[in-house]
């Protein structure tokens, strides 16, 4: 995939080729980003500042890895934000009020998310409703879900001093009071397998030709009903996962929210460089710009802006990213 | 191509009104209170006392509440306290509410209907005390009295809301103000340049959660200066205008009023964080379950609540599992609890003496500060939960 029709020296570099020129600008928005924050604020150049940082990274990049592959395959899935709140609390749930093993409940929050996700894929593969409505559907029944699972009551996950807390230290673990993020090798192990996945295997293979073109696909033989059904799946189980970061890095989580987190992971797959058309994009960029909106919604109090602020600047970041994806297709056609 | 997609978008809004229908519908059956979880919390008497003991013709009366939805465990405590008030008095309730507190527009459509169903009368706990002015009149005109419970309507047309059963939520407020004050006033005494006190408040919308910041910040602000120190308002624009804190610049007492942009735990953590980065902050109160849990979330990572020497001394409001623990090891100084049960049982009665056309008066349910040490009398104990 060449960015450019007539490169120059700097889209010509063989190694730049290699990455791809959105990811490198993306890194550097990133590094300035920081720097700027850094220099505005001395309070934003502490330690703690990386754990907060990755507190908003982990849920938001496993739910961007999952619909990366959705929007490849020209879809998208909207039931992510709800549908992660909702297998956490109905996880939670188990463990709280049912009294079971936390094992059981990550299990069942896991397997909530794969069920939602072919529930998605029947609906868009099978049923070819536009991927648009019938994850906008989903999502709907998530957010009600969530809250006739659990008789409407919020529920709080283990806490790291009770008996079962150790699900707290999945992600964050607490050498001698100093905290470790280490959800981060998680999420990288995970990206890079799904990198393989996306790349290198015929599932990834196809998935990426569905969406550049599906017709031709299905005519070379393709069977494009599994393969965008599979496309789904990874969603529903990456926001599975997704959904115990949630659980174990906030408080309690409350039936009807996660709406509108959705956007920030979409918004990242597409800051990444990840086509909203379709047919083209990495998990890489997806990761890189999942920590943009981190970073962004992370920094942005430490310069005193205020909660409505932030939204603008986080809207007008993703205006230029599509901006960027439509300018780029147009330079291809 | 335009058309085509203008039809696409035009069917996508059909379906999500549909489904936003479907959704409402789904969340207004009643609900069935968990009764396992709140058995052990006793129905208190009202704190009125208990002078409506079973009206005359009150058996067999309908009547529609509106609450705002069942994100917190709050609400399933006033759920229980006000069924189990309506089976003693044989009267049906429809407690109803909206998915979140964010949901404004779908609360005002549930009184909307409330008001179509007819009832002899509706309990509402308003998410805006202004999208709401409108249905009043009609209810109004409708002849259908309406009793507030947990937040007031401070807008209502004359005549339309009878009472409201909820938390005096102002002098909750100044009753957290003074505690924190108690713990930090040598701090203020000693400052030698400006210090600062965090407010996270859900909303600036809702009468109850806005009037519990308002106490709080007012009372801090009275304390200050009446230890001859000065002290003004920072932050949120509704706070800053409805405080009685006169604002000066280069006070001695920074009160900063923090409001998420929407009910999102991530947001209130980090706003939580921003305080807590600041060198000069000294206290942080969160004035509900969302925003006290936002606090817990956002001291995770930097550590800084306690009642030490150096340490940020943090107040909460309510309960529920997290806020209980951090009350219990010290994390929190200590954390305001309403009387729930007893607000959900007030609220039957009220409705019940509207229905009979008897006049009706304010009821203060109450509320208590608790702290490790008081938390498990059993005075206390009732008014928290899980």
């Amino acid at each position: 995939m060449t960015d450019k029709k007539k490169g120059n020296a700097f889209t010509d570099n063989p190694l730049v080729r290699a990455i791809g020129v959105q990811k490198i600008v993306v890194v550097l928005v990133l590094i300035l980003l920081v720097l700027f924050f850094s220099a505005a604020s001395p309070a934003f150049r502490q330690y703690a500042t990386i754990l907060s940082i990755m507190d908003y990274t982990y849920y938001l990049a496993l739910l961007g890895i999952g619909v990366t592959f959705c929007l490849i395959t020209g879809g998208v899935d909207l039931s992510i934000g709800a549908g992660m709140v909702c297998y956490g609390l109905i996880g939670g749930y188990l463990i709280v009020q049912k009294g079971m093993p936390v094992g059981v409940g990550l299990l069942f929050t896991v397997l909530c998310g794969i069920l939602m996700g072919i529930i998605n894929g029947i609906l868009v593969a099978k049923g070819e409703i536009p991927p648009f409505l019938a994850t906008l559907c989903t999502m709907m029944i998530a957010r009600g879900m969530g809250s006739v699972a659990t008789k409407n009551m919020s529920v709080t996950w283990p806490a790291a001093a009770t008996a079962q807390g150790w699900v707290r230290s999945i992600f964050k673990i607490d050498i001698g009071g100093t905290k470790i993020p280490i959800g981060f090798i998680w999420v990288l192990i995970l990206a890079i397998l799904m990198s393989i996945v996306l790349n290198k295997t015929k599932i990834g293979r196809y998935i990426i030709a569905i969406g550049s073109n599906k017709e031709a696909t299905r005519l070379s033989g393709v069977n494009v009903v599994k393969y965008q059904m599979a496309a789904y799946i990874i969603s529903g189980l990456f926001t599975g996962l997704g959904g115990i970061a949630y659980a174990t890095t906030f408080q309690a989580l409350a039936p009807g929210a996660g709406a509108g987190i959705e956007l920030n992971a979409i918004g990242g797959a597409i800051i990444g460089g990840t086509s909203m058309s379709g047919g083209s994009g990495s998990i890489a960029g997806t990761i890189l710009g999942v920590f943009i909106m981190s970073v962004l919604q992370t920094g942005l109090p430490y310069i005193g802006l205020q909660a409505n602020n932030q939204q603008i600047i986080i809207g007008l970041v993703l205006i230029v990213a599509v901006f960027f994806d439509v300018w780029k297709n147009r330079k291809l056609a | 191509m335009k058309k085509k997609l203008l039809a696409a978008l035009l069917s996508a809004a059909m379906v999500a009104t549909l489904l936003a229908g479907c959704g409402s519908k789904e969340a207004e059956a009643p609900v069935e209170a968990p009764a396992e979880e709140e058995t052990e919390a006793p129905a208190e008497a009202p704190a009125e006392g208990d002078d409506a003991e079973a009206p005359a013709g009150a058996e067999g009366m309908h009547f529609e509440i509106v609450s705002k939805g069942f994100q917190h465990q709050y609400w399933q405590a006033v759920l229980k306290g006000a069924q189990d008030r309506a089976d003693e008095l044989g009267v049906t309730i429809n407690f109803v509410g909206p998915a979140t507190e964010s949901d404004i527009a779908d609360q005002v459509n549930m009184l909307s209907n409330a008001i179509n169903q007819k009832p002899k009368a509706i309990g509402l706990a308003a998410l805006d005390t202004k999208s709401v002015t409108d249905l009043l009149q009609q209810s109004l005109d409708a002849g259908i009295p309406i009793i507030g419970f947990d937040s007031g309507v401070p807008e209502a047309p004359e005549g339309s809301v009878l009472a409201n059963c909820a938390t005096d939520n102002y002098a909750a407020g100044e009753m957290a103000a003074e505690k924190v004050y108690e713990a930090i006033k040598d701090r203020v005494a000693n400052a030698t340049g400006t210090v600062r006190i965090g407010v996270l408040s859900q909303d600036a919308t809702s009468e109850s959660v806005v009037n519990r910041g308002l106490g709080f910040v007012d009372k801090i602000a009275e304390l200050v200066v009446a230890d001859g120190k000065t002290a003004t308002v920072v932050g949120n624009q509704r706070f800053i205008d409805d405080s009685k804190c006169e604002k000066t610049d280069g006070a001695d007492v920074e009160i900063e009023v923090l409001v998420p942009a929407s009910v999102d735990s991530a947001l209130s953590a980090t706003d939580c964080q921003t305080l807590l980065n600041k060198a000069d902050t000294i206290a942080v109160y969160g004035s509900n379950q969302h925003s006290a849990e936002g606090m817990i979330t956002g001291n995770e990572n930097l550590n800084k609540f306690g009642t030490g020497e150096d340490q940020v001394i943090a107040a909460g409001f309510d309960s529920g599992a997290a806020i209980k623990a951090a009350v219990a090891d010290g994390t929190f100084l200590g954390a305001i609890t309403q009387a729930p049960v007893a607000m959900g049982a007030a609220l039957i009665d009220a409705l019940v003496a509207a229905a009979n056309g008897e006049t009706v008066s304010d009821v203060d349910t109450g509320c208590q500060w608790y702290t490790a040490e008081n938390m498990n009398d059993p005075e206390i104990a009732q008014n928290l939960y899980d």
